[in-house]
């Protein structure tokens, strides 16, 4: 608060020149409004637009996402990005690739649901995780395909246990 | 906690220039005991840095739904890779260009579904703001909040660039000029300068507005 007033005595005793020449000389005096300005500036942003509670708490319950054992299978290839549009395709599905050492997860994202192909083909174990909380649970059969009838909702992940191993892919938006 | 509420004083004393402002060593302390299972670290790490992405979210005006899923997508990731990040001092910066990068994504896949690269269409500006300003009583503080929120109209009406720019320096507590390279993709020595400039700017314009 006490800046508040600070800046309010600097403008009385220099009210002429501040207001007819914002740009010219002070420059001392100008760096000073310059901090002060910004300092107004991330009160107000933390007032009236601070971080939603709901999202900070979220985040705070992402640690349990931290998970040592797993592999990570990276995004190697999204439709979003790599992929030229194709002219009337209104609604392309997403397609994704990811990996994880010689593991290929292949998975499209439609309106309808997932579905994915695990390369090489092997059976598999696959919880589609949405956050913090418990996911739902698909399995791969032994070609390697599996899908899911719901399409993932916000942020989600695929959590697999094949062949004795633990892979997740990287978080991404569906 | 909301840090930022409450000015930082060593700040306020050398308002210009600036620099590191968030410890980076305590950032990477953090990140390791975070590793190390310690839940309290990452709570610290959520709490100081949650600002820095949110502002990087707002930076690039998405949608309240798609800021919120950029901003968890953030964090989900942030926590999966939390061991395997190479320099985890630089934590604020993987943050920022995480975000930034989902953030573009986004816009990419908006502009490929609406079929337009009209930026006035992207431009879906936060809802009014809603003050908090039943919890101020007093005539002076109605005045203050008052004021913030006049600041806040004549921030949101900058240019695209300077309003961008200032969104993510003013987050609490201030983001260290990498970090903001991170987020916005300006490169680091152009920051201070694009600084003034856009707070110059927004001075002039309280001015005329006639808003002290």
């Amino acid at each position: 608060m006490s800046d508040h007033k600070d800046r309010r005595n600097r403008q009385d005793h220099q009210e002429g020149s501040y207001d007819d020449e914002p740009d010219e000389g002070l420059l001392d005096e100008g760096l000073l409004d310059e901090g002060r300005l910004e300092q107004e500036l991330r009160q107000a942003a933390a007032i009236l637009d601070p971080v939603p509670d709901q999202l900070l708490q979220l985040a705070v319950e992402a640690y349990a996402l931290h998970d040592l054992d797993a592999r990570i299978a990276e995004l190697t290839f999204d439709s979003l990005v790599d992929a030229i549009p194709v002219r009337g395709a209104t609604d392309p599905p997403r397609m994704l690739t990811f990996q994880a050492g010689d593991l290929t997860v292949d998975v499209e994202v439609t309106g309808d649901g997932l579905m994915g192909q695990l390369l090489p083909p092997q059976p598999a174990r696959i919880e589609v995780l949405g956050g913090p909380r418990a996911g739902a649970a698909l399995t791969a059969d032994d070609l390697g395909r599996f899908t899911g009838d719901a399409p993932p909702s916000g942020p989600f992940a695929l959590r697999l246990r094949a062949g004795g191993e633990l892979v997740v892919t990287q978080w991404m938006r569906a | 906690m909301r840090a930022g509420t409450v000015p930082s004083a060593a700040y306020h004393d050398m308002p210009y220039p600036r620099g590191e402002i968030v410890d980076r060593a305590e950032v990477g302390a953090l990140v390791q005991s975070a590793v190390d299972g310690d839940a309290a670290a990452w709570k610290a790490l959520v709490e100081g840095l949650s600002p820095l992405v949110w502002s990087v979210v707002r930076a690039h005006r998405l949608s309240d739904a798609d800021g919120h899923e950029v901003y968890q997508t953030v964090w989900f990731r942030f926590a999966q890779h939390l061991g395997r990040i190479r320099e985890p001092g630089k934590a604020g910066s993987w943050l920022a260009s995480t975000a930034r990068n989902e953030c573009l994504k986004t816009l990419r896949s908006l502009s490929r579904l609406t079929v337009t690269d009209d930026p006035r269409l992207l431009d879906r500006v936060s809802e009014e703001s809603t003050p908090e300003q039943s919890l101020l009583d007093s005539e002076e503080a109605a005045a203050q909040s008052e004021r913030i929120r006049r600041l806040w109209q004549e921030f949101e009406k900058l240019g695209d660039r300077c309003r961008q720019l200032l969104r993510v320096l003013i987050a609490s507590p201030p983001p260290s000029y990498q970090e903001v390279s991170a987020a916005l993709g300006v490169a680091v020595g152009s920051i201070g300068p694009l600084r003034q400039r856009c707070l110059r700017r927004l001075r002039a314009r309280l001015d005329a507005r006639g808003t002290t």
